[in-house]
């Protein structure tokens, strides 16, 4: 197996030549349907340069290497903002699902060279308006139909439904059992009959995320993903999948080299804002943390290269960090006075503090809301007790609403 | 450097923290609150045999030859007592300044001791509030110094001092032999620490180094201290976290753990995160000792551990409600020494403007 190093080198070498192509500058302007044109492209470029699958198996057209060889890629993909946006979810979850669980592997394997190619979108259909942080409050129903099955409902906050082409989705098959034990996972066809995405904006104007309403929708028993009523486990093993994705100590949004050039050009009180105490304590505050992060990070790096599992302290990333671009974003804009009241819409959040701040609350919900990470740290890693649940063990269809 | 522990670190780890949890007497910590000048005798034989004194003290001069890493892992084992002996890290910081200066006869005559546990060395840097003021206005003339530095943990105790002084415009760092003349004790809320300030009138010392080598030497050893008392905050946070944790396990209020409360759980959960970030920097400022972005990742070190032994300690206190303000539960003493080690070294607003000094000087990229 090529070593890390050497695989860094290359990847950068590669990049540094697809950045005129699909670096930031090319995309300034476009629309989203050309943005994802664009995205598209590269995926393809990148799955021919053999940089697609990097850690997944051969037989299904990866590379077969590791995940690390994966993280580092991605470590040097991010700093040049290119269009992947739209992919990472599909690759990062469904598609190791399905290699994981589907059956025909014919099938599969053409599945996941379309997605790695970015040919073929995969979404993830989880929560609804019922459930979010508590998944297995879901109520989007599955019934047996024929030898098949057959869902209602609706789903919620579905990134990239809209562009998606197939979904990995959990449903009720069964009311009358506790909530967790009555979840039955399939895969679907986002362009099934009956199948309805409906894109809304989110506070920035961004259109990531939609609604998707099933209205009898008909579903082959193939389609089903492990055993009827295992769903919730098939959905947790979803969530704890190795997803080897680059953590960003930045939160995705600006550094603080970015910051600190900012407190140079600005003025507190007729002064450079980089001479004022109150912005070196907050420079220092926010570097300190986030070196912390990326300490943490490259150690667990290391134990994964060392073939031993890190510590849970990897958990405090997406806490840290986007509470620390929230807060570093809203004294960026009061240094800035009046002049941080324009707003451009094209701007990237990597470097421009209003579309940091206004689409820094996004990561403070997604993928696990603080709240739920706080409990996850106190329950997992500390051992303190679950919350008060008055609905454990109940029928779901006897909890009171 | 690499930020991951050996085995053999691991068991420094480990081994430490097991003798010193084994002689952990609370009612002596107790009793030393109340008094200046008494230290944990037992506990500092206690790291002269298990060869902790010798443990930086290159091997030439009876040591061990060790580095910041095995030392800070000491620390880290020991912060988590609030231990009654203050000497390691001032220790360590005067073995270094030793040896960035090239003065052989002074290398001879102390490490050696020092490495035995029969003599303990302080750097003496500060005056007033600053940890490391640019002009310091101790004076240094013909050989003599005269002035006081403020006061310094351990140095109650202390036999030799190296200290940040003016020679006319020029910074020294000069080797100075204490005596009781010069040793002025500091009745403090953390009496263990042995806070003394020292005051100068002509006492006789070497010059180690000068100019701009004694300027860079003050600031590494001082950011290598600061790396020290970080792993030793670290420590005590993280036993100040799990002190709160199992007290929030046992102590039942309306029919339940007082844990299963988000309020409660969700407190402790903001100080393991706080705790986790304080190590995470320890480990990687211990990685670059000798690396232009030293003194920079020691400030990070220095900041996240002093705000998570402030936050446990503090936070710890409140979980245990009313028990948590008795004398004798002892809660108090890491109260105590999360604020005198923050206090001691310079403070955060300290630590703050150099880091950010370090970001403007390109110490980082």
């Amino acid at each position: 197996m090529i070593d890390l190093d050497t695989f860094r080198s290359d990847a950068r070498a590669w990049l540094a030549t697809m950045v005129p192509e699909f670096g930031r500058e090319a995309r300034r302007g476009l629309s989203d349907e050309q943005d994802l044109a664009l995205g598209r492209r590269y995926m393809a470029a990148k799955y021919e340069a053999g940089f697609g699958g990097i850690h997944m198996a051969e037989e299904f057209g990866g590379r077969g290497l590791s995940g690390l060889h994966k993280i580092a890629f991605d470590q040097e993909e991010m700093e040049l903002g290119f269009p992947t946006v739209y992919f990472g979810i599909s690759l990062g979850m469904p598609i190791p699902i399905i290699m994981k669980f589907c059956k025909d592997k014919a099938w599969v394997r053409e599945r996941v060279i379309a997605a790695l190619k970015g040919e073929e979108i995969w979404c993830q259909l989880f929560s609804e308006p019922a459930g979010g942080s508590d998944l297995a409050g879901l109520r989007m129903k599955a019934e047996q139909d024929g030898n098949g099955w057959k869902l209602n409902g609706q789903k919620l906050w579905t990134s990239h439904a809209h562009i998606a082409d197939y979904g990995i989705i959990v449903a009720r098959s069964d009311p009358t059992v506790p909530k967790h034990k009555g979840l039955t996972y399939f895969w679907v066809d986002m362009h099934a009959q009956g199948v309805e995405a409906k894109p809304f904006e989110l506070l920035d104007r961004e259109v990531v995320c939609n609604e998707v309403f099933f209205d009898d929708v008909k579903l082959t028993d193939g389609q089903r993903i492990g055993p009827v009523g295992g769903g919730f486990g098939v959905a947790m093993a979803t969530l704890m999948i190795e997803r080897y994705v680059a953590s960003d100590a930045d939160g995705f949004g600006p550094t603080i080299p970015f910051f600190v050039d900012f407190a140079r050009e600005v003025q507190v009180n007729g002064k450079p804002a980089i001479e004022d105490g109150r912005i070196r304590s907050a420079i220092a505050r926010n570097f300190a943390l986030r070196n912390g992060l990326k300490s943490i990070r490259d150690r667990a790096f290391l134990m994964m290269e060392a073939g031993t599992e890190p510590g849970p302290e990897g958990s405090l990333s997406k806490l840290v960090s986007v509470r620390s671009r929230q807060k570093l974003s809203e004294l960026a804009i009061d240094l800035m006075g009046a002049d941080g009241l324009a707003y451009e819409r094209d701007a990237f959040s990597k470097e421009d503090w209003v579309a940091s701040w206004l689409s820094v609350p996004t990561g403070r919900i997604a993928g696990g809301a603080d709240e739920m990470l706080l409990n996850t740290i106190a329950e997992r890693i500390l051992g303190l007790p679950q919350d008060h649940r008055p609905d454990k063990g109940v029928a779901f269809n006897q909890i009171p609403a | 450097m690499t930020i991951l522990y050996d085995e053999a670190q691991q068991a420094i780890a480990t081994e430490s923290r097991r003798v010193i949890d084994a002689q952990y007497d609370l009612q002596k910590l107790l009793d030393l609150v109340d008094v200046t000048g008494q230290y944990d005798a037992r506990l500092w034989q206690t790291a002269v045999e298990q060869g902790w004194t010798a443990l930086s003290v290159p091997e030439q001069y009876g040591g061990l030859g060790l580095g910041l890493v095995e030392m800070g892992l000491i620390a880290q084992s020991l912060g988590a007592v609030t231990p009654g002996a203050p000497f390691l890290s001032g220790n360590d910081a005067f073995v270094q300044l030793l040896m960035a200066g090239g003065d052989e006869a002074a290398r001879e005559t102390w490490l050696p001791r020092i490495a035995a546990g029969e003599a303990i060395g302080v750097i003496a840097l500060g005056e007033g509030a600053s940890p490391l003021p640019p002009v310091p206005a101790v004076a240094f003339a013909d050989g003599k110094l005269s002035g006081t530095k403020s006061a310094l943990a351990g140095a109650i105790n202390a036999d030799a001092a190296v200290v940040w002084a003016n020679s006319n415009g020029v910074p020294v760092l000069a080797l100075v032999e204490l005596d009781d003349t010069m040793r002025r004790p500091v009745d403090s809320f953390d009496n263990a620490r042995l806070y003394a300030s020292l005051t100068f009138d002509g006492a006789p010392a070497t010059a180690l180094l000068e100019g701009d080598a004694a300027r860079e030497a003050a600031r590494t050893a001082l950011a290598r201290l600061a790396v020290v008392t970080a792993h030793e905050q670290t420590g005590g946070a993280e036993q100040a976290m799990k002190i709160a944790r199992d007290y929030a396990l046992e102590r039942k209020a309306f029919g339940q753990p007082i844990g299963a409360f988000q309020s409660i759980k969700h407190r402790i959960a903001e100080i393991y995160g706080l705790v986790e970030l304080a190590r995470a920097n320890c480990i990687d400022a211990a990685a670059s000792e000798g690396k232009a972005d030293f003194v920079l990742k020691a400030c990070a070190a220095r900041l996240t551990a002093s705000e998570a032994y402030d936050t446990a300690a503090r936070d710890a206190v409140q979980i245990h409600g009313g028990i948590g303000v008795t004398w004798q539960l002892g809660l108090h003493l890491h109260m105590r020494r999360a604020r005198s080690l923050s206090a001691e070294l310079g403070s955060p607003l300290f630590w703050e403007d150099l880091l950010v000094s370090e970001l403007e000087t390109g110490a980082g990229a």
